[in-house]
């Protein structure tokens, strides 16, 4: 069998106000998974997604991307590492007064020098591509709209674009569709299944609804208090898990 | 915690001691000698502190709260007031002290800018008034194109004082946002610029013209920088209050695609405070307008300086008329200004 894409190993956070946000956490990621992360706010689900892409310093432990350990690199290693790990948000968090082509156009500003990026000089390669994966979430033809006029769906759509003009090879996405209506929460999710599918991106994705947890993933690992409590497939998940994992008498919400 | 007990003992302690030394001053009528030995009074202002001290930390400690201090009542937690009985105000200590400040302080200013109602209704004095008053009111248009002509390079001087005062406050303005100076070596240079602006800030623009009216010699390139000066250091401290408050969403998403420091604050940062950044620079060359009169008066050129020769004279009516000028250009300027600021929002 191949070697995982990534692997944690015994991953601590402890942030300075002492809060342990993550207490020794070890998993693998096999490429073209679907892996989903569930658990209650601060269970430390954003926590360990930020850590993966460095946008946080973990205190201890092993991340293996792509066989190498990344978790103390500094500087220009965490730039390098960052163009080929693609992230979406809960908010988005596009800018809101370019356009949503200049905004997909961001995903290259790590593989150019600063100084042409600032004067907006991106190559046509680089614009066809932005306009490619524009088409591949479906909104091209808002290409030239600002990005703060689309609804909450069509801007994290825009966001997976602008994830995917990286070229990444795992894409993280933290509670995607948390503040999204249920009807476009299918869509936006549909699109990380045929990003995952069709350009064999893993994706590792946190997520509230257990409901989508079965439709989408491939497999579930649950954090509780900063600690791997489940893991295995999204079928084994059973009502006593579930209240494992959420607590005594949360109920299962179906979204459809 | 310890904090409110540190600003409550200060507080108390300080109007204890200011009411300490007006006693003194008043009872104990000390000679011109005495009243100018620092050293000496310094020392005694700080043993009536500490005395101050002494009787807040007593006052405070007592179960009664109608006996608790100004300072208590000021800088309590809430918590402590609301386990408080409601007392009416003439009841409480704190109420009394809080008037007598006020009214030892009124009385002390009164004395200090020798104010006299028999100045002010003088008859000589009056007159006096009266003539100026007569001149300013029949202005000498004779030397208006003059007048017209300063005052173009007054609003110059306030133009060419702002624009290059933009790029040195736009560039500053990064490095004195906290939320972007993070880390040992980031947040002292942090630290370092705040001060070094706080103080060029603290040091009027009247003094800068000054002090370049001795360097580069009496004229508006000293008006100039001197109020290129003051408006970096005002402008760098509005920008920077500005990319404090911007959200950190924007921050994120780009840095999570390997972007380098310089991107992330060009396409997350300054996206987000351009428009604030254009209202306060507008508003900044209104204010060097204004500034720029006042420079003029101590030799920084353009109006002010051509008032003051006027003045030096008492040709009054010479005077209305550049007051005159001044006066509509700054009204001009703060309408256009107010409008420009509004359209921007």
């Amino acid at each position: 069998m191949s070697q995982p894409i990534l692997s944690l190993r015994n991953l601590v956070k402890t942030y300075p106000n002492g809060v342990q946000a993550l207490k020794g956490v070890s998993f693998d990621v096999k490429k073209g998974e679907f892996l989903v992360i569930i658990g209650l706010s601060g269970s430390g689900k954003s926590t360990l997604l930020r850590c993966v892409n460095r946008l946080h310093d973990p205190t201890s432990g092993e991340i293996l991307f792509e066989g190498k350990d990344i978790a103390k690199v500094q500087g220009e290693e965490v730039r390098s590492l960052r163009k080929h790990i693609g992230m979406i948000f809960q908010h988005f968090n596009l800018i809101p007064r370019h356009s949503v082509l200049s905004n997909v156009l961001m995903g290259r500003l790590g593989f150019m020098s600063s100084l042409k990026s600032i004067f907006g000089l991106f190559s046509d390669e680089d614009k066809a591509k932005a306009l490619e994966y524009l088409r591949l979430v479906g909104i091209a033809e808002k290409a030239k709209i600002r990005a703060d006029q689309l609804s909450g769906g069509q801007q994290q759509r825009v966001a997976i674009a602008r994830a995917l003009t990286q070229g990444p090879s795992i894409l993280l996405a933290d509670e995607p569709v948390a503040s999204l209506d249920p009807a476009t929460c299918h869509t936006v999710m549909d699109y990380l299944k045929k990003v995952n599918q069709e350009l064999g991106i893993t994706v590792i994705c946190n997520l509230h609804f257990l409901s989508l947890v079965r439709q989408y993933a491939t497999r579930v690992i649950a954090l509780k208090g900063g600690e791997i409590v489940y893991e295995g497939s999204p079928n084994d998940i059973t009502e006593a898990w579930f209240e494992k994992i959420y607590g005594q008498g949360a109920k299962e919400v179906h979204i459809n | 915690m310890k904090n409110y007990i540190f600003r409550r003992t200060f507080f108390d302690s300080f109007v204890f001691a200011y009411l300490a030394m007006i006693l003194l001053v008043v009872a104990g009528r000390p000679t011109p000698e005495q009243m100018l030995n620092l050293g000496q009074n310094f020392l005694i202002f700080v043993i009536a502190m500490v005395i101050g001290a002494a009787l807040s930390a007593g006052l405070n400690n007592s179960k009664n709260p109608a006996i608790h201090t100004l300072g208590e009542a000021l800088f309590e937690p809430a918590y402590k007031k609301a386990a408080k009985a409601e007392l009416p105000w003439y009841k409480t200590f704190s109420a009394w002290q809080l008037i007598t400040f006020l009214v030892v302080t009124f009385v002390v200013g009164l004395n200090i800018t020798k104010f006299s109602l028999t100045e002010l209704l003088d008859e000589d004095g009056f007159a006096g008034a009266v003539r100026l008053f007569h001149g300013l009111f029949s202005p000498n248009f004779e030397i208006l194109p003059k007048a017209v002509l300063n005052i173009i390079e007054t609003i110059f001087m306030a133009f060419m004082a702002t624009t290059l005062a933009i790029p040195v406050a736009f560039v500053l303005s990064f490095f004195c946002a906290k939320n972007i100076m993070k880390g040992p070596v980031a947040s002292t240079v942090y630290m370092l610029l705040r001060t070094l602006l706080n103080f060029t800030r603290a040091i009027e623009a009247l003094i800068w013209a000054i002090i370049f009216s001795v360097w580069v010699g009496i004229g508006p390139f000293s008006g100039m920088l001197a109020l290129m000066i003051h408006s970096i250091a005002s402008l760098a401290k509005q920008y920077s209050e500005m990319v404090e408050t911007v959200s950190e969403g924007p921050i994120e998403g780009i840095q999570s695609t390997g972007a380098t420091k310089l991107q992330t604050v060009w396409f997350a940062i300054v996206p987000q405070v351009i428009l604030p950044y254009i209202s306060f620079t507008v508003y900044r060359w209104d204010i060097n307008v204004r500034m720029a009169t006042i420079i003029g008066l101590v030799g920084g050129g353009g109006i002010g300086t051509m008032l003051i020769q006027y003045q030096g004279q008492a040709m009054w009516p010479e005077v209305g008329c550049i007051i005159l000028v001044i006066a509509i250009v700054v009204w001009g300027m703060d309408q256009a200004s107010a409008v420009i600021r509004d359209a921007l929002k």
